[in-house]
């Protein structure tokens, strides 16, 4: 899974978001590292949500512009899920094998 | 009443390069977006942000936001193969000269004539017309189409049989054979991909309609 994919999943796993609301939520998530830009959003968003990994739970209409709020299936859920987990293994196995060096506590 | 800013219209006409049914569906969604993320007094759509909407039409057009990564990849080695076969149109024209002068010897002026008329000037005029047989079966492949990957192979094989032909012909000069070359083991490559069993599946779905 992509860095792009696995944050977006991240920034709707607590909710539905708008599209605004994703980016801002990465550059939270990322700590200001990661910035997505419409473009690259809207054709991530266009690939979930063909996989099936998100959904649109609402739309609503704010100051005269369209406003469409995505959420997780199950399905992304379970996908977020997989990959937050494989990276937490491998995270946990890198900062073990580092430990001697002392580069990590 | 005022009508848009010259950025929202500055946005709209970027956001013109995008399929109908996508514009349909999401322009005024990615519109609200896009202002609601431009700089504090920002009057034009910056570069940055131009690149970032005509890479996302580019891939919606070309259905790649949708397709596996074997195809992604098979469709931008076709979009490379188109680029390489105006390459070697273009190494064949500046290499002519030199082909000439060593030929001469072998050559008399009227089969040199008939030579350039009977090859190099079909081979030389139908460059573009293959060029463009890689990009519209980039785009073909690019969305699913079933049929996109037996027409590939057909285009391989036409490439193949140009190559062939080259290789025993007098005609070309090494650098003309290499520039030939290249473009078919491109586009061997982007049939491994599009074969893999990875890619199958894509194409036995409905294809992307945007």
């Amino acid at each position: 899974m992509q860095e792009a994919t696995f944050l977006i999943l991240t920034a709707l796993a607590d909710g539905s978001q708008h599209g605004y609301g994703i980016i801002a939520e990465i550059q939270e998530i990322s700590g200001g590292r990661v910035r997505l830009r419409a473009g690259t959003l809207y054709t991530a968003l266009d690939r979930l949500r063909a996989d099936g990994l998100i959904g649109v739970d609402r739309e609503e209409i704010v100051e005269g512009r369209l406003r469409r709020y995505y959420r997780l299936t199950p399905e992304g859920t379970r996908r977020l899920a997989a990959e937050a987990a494989r990276l937490q293994a491998n995270a946990r196995a890198a900062l073990s094998r580092l430990k001697p060096s002392g580069v990590v506590t | 009443m005022s009508g848009p800013s010259p950025l929202e219209r500055g946005y709209r006409r970027v956001l013109a390069c995008y399929p109908k049914a996508f514009r349909r569906e999401s322009e005024e969604e990615i519109l609200a977006v896009l202002l609601a993320t431009a700089h504090e007094g920002q009057r034009r759509v910056r570069l940055a942000e131009s690149a970032d909407l005509l890479m996302g039409a580019v891939r919606m057009h070309f259905g790649l936001s949708r397709s596996p990564r074997p195809v992604l990849n098979a469709v931008r080695l076709m979009c490379a193969g188109a680029v390489l076969e105006l390459g070697a149109l273009v190494t064949v024209l500046v290499t002519l000269g030199s082909v000439r002068s060593a030929i001469v010897q072998e050559f008399t002026a009227a089969q040199w004539h008939t030579a350039m008329l009977t090859q190099i000037v079909p081979a030389e005029a139908g460059a573009p017309i293959v060029a463009g047989g890689w990009l519209w079966l980039a785009w073909a492949n690019g969305r699913g189409y079933d049929w996109a990957r037996p027409a590939f192979m057909a285009l391989f094989g036409l490439l193949t049989i140009g190559l062939l032909i080259g290789l025993g012909d007098a005609l070309y000069a090494p650098a003309d054979l290499i520039a030939m070359a290249v473009p078919w083991l491109v586009g061997l490559a982007a049939i491994v991909l599009i074969f893999s069993k990875t890619a199958s599946p894509y194409y036995q779905q409905e294809p992307v309609q945007q």
